[in-house]
């Protein structure tokens, strides 16, 4: 057996059997990342349907105006109307949440409806609760009765009602399903694997440099007949298949966590189920390798720096959110993937999935793309490989 | 044979170090051993002993070919270890007081591991595992976590990971300086044994017991230069004072 396979099923071992590393790696994204999202969902599906169904309180002063929509308005049966409380008290009645709205028709509705002109209802509400399902619930009924007030409106001037639309805009979409979902939420599919890959590299890359130097086994390891480059290569491939791992955890993860949410709408699932292709599938794990060396390289060689795990976890810990920031960058709408963004390190590999899975990655920029991170790559393994042989770097401190 | 001739490790200082130094200091650089020469014979035990601070693990070190001299040389069994450093690791055998085990590994897996990063073939590594782990009573716990196993125990691990290969050296870093004095023994037990397997020993010390119970020859380092190179028969005779430790004091402070 050659020394790098040594060290690679030793260090694997070692890493599979810390019981931290191993949640990080496979328990928290296969399983508590799909029951987060899960229980998150049917939390805000329930708490919306309870919003859409909830009774609403509703204050009403007409003045002795707008009877059809004071008749529509007591009919209604998700609603409670209160009469006969002053109109100046219904920004403190909502306030209190003692009522949910307050509808105030003003005192020349009628006659100014009359008069063709338009009349004024007031809506008083907080939109900050229920999603703002009570503006959303209660405009529905007045836009209904403003409706049927201009249709009458039309019939007395016996017009057709078309003659108020000059212009009939006719709209074709030619992005595919696939296209529009892509470019919508292929932006989110990074936002875990990126994460997952630093966040499952990370405790290993502690573990195995830091975590040996303070426990005392580096110092032996070092006088094994081995030379650094094997030593730092068979930590480094660790590390790197517990990035990969993580992140493929993580994706598994968020598959089951579809699955398991029965909100999602049947044409939207077969969607989903439609992009995730082998080809995509294999596209996007491509972009992940070289990204998860260029993490291994940048976080072993702080690793190796460090004289303790825990200055290795402090010196670490605030690179999550450099990571973290481009990955957010990348999913904001109106960044696309160009020759400049395609030379920076994780937002390339963000924009690229969002358009691998839109299926309109451009051919030339998915090269830069791999050109960038396998460039990236190897230099910061040279790197990295180069502060392993340093003295001060291993010996700092000691 | 170890052969070290006019060995000088220099290190850069960092500003945390220079503050840290004595009061005045203003370079950049400090010699951690200075132009030291002495030679280590098979069969004999060759003593390193000095105050904190004198150069005894940057010596050990160099040796080990975990740091690079910056001038002169050091051989092992004939191998530059500077030119040389994975061919002088193959003869060596290197213990710390820190045992340098993995938790997470079981004691068989422990020893396999360096057996295979020393290339030893199948059959010579279970006939040495099997007649080492017999030696020091590992089989009742070969199979256990190390992380549950007693001081005493890890130390057995950490002898038989230390000398799997049967190496020609062994160097041996304070081995006992954290350990009680029942664990210790089977590390002065395992000093003897080496000796009379006709192995070069080097093991650096400041417990005196171990000094007189050990020692064939004596250096004794101080602020990175040696102030005595001899047998410690010799040692001995020269002594101007009635026990080895108050020898030890008088040389340091005249120095």
């Amino acid at each position: 057996m050659n020394h790098f396979t040594t060290i690679f099923r030793k260090e694997f071992t070692d890493t599979i059997r810390d019981r931290r590393t191993l949640f990080f790696m496979v328990i928290f994204p296969l399983f508590l990342v799909p029951l987060l999202l899960t229980v998150i969902t049917k939390l805000q599906t329930s708490s919306m349907h309870k919003a859409e169904e909830k009774i609403l309180r509703v204050g009403l002063v007409t003045n002795g105006n707008a009877a059809e929509l004071v008749t529509e308005l007591r009919q209604s049966r998700g609603l409670r109307t209160t009469e006969g409380i002053p109109a100046d008290s219904a920004y403190a009645f909502i306030t209190r949440d003692s009522l949910d709205a307050f509808i105030v028709v003003a005192r020349d509705f009628d006659t100014a409806v009359s008069q063709m002109r338009a009349g004024t209802i007031s809506l008083y509400f907080k939109s900050s609760e229920d999603y703002d399902m009570v503006k959303r619930r209660l405009t529905a009924t007045i836009d209904q009765f403003e409706k049927s007030l201009t249709a009458a409106r039309f019939a007395r001037l016996h017009l057709d009602q078309s003659i108020v639309n000059a212009v009939r805009l006719e709209e074709h979409d030619v992005a595919s399903a696939k296209e529009r979902f892509g470019k919508a939420v292929g932006g989110m599919i990074p936002y875990f694997f990126v994460i997952f890959c630093f966040m499952g590299a990370m405790y290993p890359a502690i573990d195995l440099a830091a975590g040996e130097k303070e426990r005392g086994t580096m110092e032996t390891l070092l006088t094994a007949p081995v030379t650094r480059f094997q030593i730092l290569l068979g930590k480094f491939a660790v590390v790197v298949l517990a990035g990969i791992l993580s992140a493929g955890m993580s994706l598994l993860g968020v598959y089951v966590a579809v699955q398991q949410v029965k909100e999602i709408p049947q044409e939207l699932m077969q969607l989903i189920m439609g992009i995730l292709d082998v080809q995509t599938i294999i596209l996007v794990l491509s972009l992940l390798l070289p990204l998860t060396v260029f993490f291994a390289a940048v976080l072993l060689s702080l690793s190796i720096f460090s004289k303790s795990y825990k200055e290795a976890q402090s010196l670490i810990s605030p690179l999550s959110i450099v990571i973290i920031l481009p990955v957010l960058v990348g999913v904001m709408p109106g960044i696309e993937l160009d020759w400049v963004t395609a030379m920076i390190p994780v937002l390339n590999v963000s924009l690229a999935t969002k358009e691998i899975i839109a299926g309109t990655i451009k051919p030339l920029l998915l090269a830069e793309v791999y050109i960038t991170l396998f460039v990236l790559a190897s230099f910061s393994l040279w790197g990295c490989a180069k502060w392993f042989e340093r003295e001060e770097t291993i010996f700092r401190g000691a | 044979m170890i052969t070290v001739e006019h060995l000088t490790k220099t290190f850069n200082v960092s500003r945390q170090q220079r503050r840290d130094m004595s009061p005045g200091y203003s370079g950049s650089t400090v010699d951690a051993v200075r132009d030291i020469s002495f030679t280590c014979n098979p069969g004999r035990v060759f003593t390193l002993l000095g105050p904190n601070g004198a150069g005894k693990t940057t010596t050990l070190r160099l040796i080990a070919t975990m740091l690079r001299p910056t001038s002169g040389s050091i051989t092992v069994g004939g191998v530059d270890v500077a030119r040389h450093p994975v061919d002088a690791r193959k003869r060596m055998g290197f213990l710390t007081g820190n045992t340098g085990l993995y938790d997470r590994l079981t004691p068989d897996e422990m020893v396999k591991y360096y057996a295979d990063l020393h290339g030893m073939e199948a059959r010579t590594y279970s006939r040495r595992r099997d007649e080492l782990f017999t030696l020091l009573g590992i089989h009742d716990f070969a199979k256990r976590r190390i992380g549950k196993l007693s001081t005493g125990m890890k130390q057995k691990v950490s002898i038989a990971r230390t000398i799997i290969h049967d190496p020609e050296v062994v160097v041996f870093d304070e081995p006992t300086a954290a350990l009680d004095v029942i664990t210790s023994r089977s590390i002065i037990q395992l000093i003897k044994d080496c000796r009379t397997q006709n192995k070069t020993v080097i093991f650096s010390t400041h417990r005196m017991g171990e000094v007189s119970l050990l020692s064939d020859d004596l250096c004794i380092i101080h602020r990175g230069s040696l102030i005595f190179n001899g047998g410690y028969a010799d040692f001995q005779s020269r002594m101007q004072t009635a026990s080895v430790e108050d020898e030890f004091v008088r040389l340091v402070e005249a120095a």
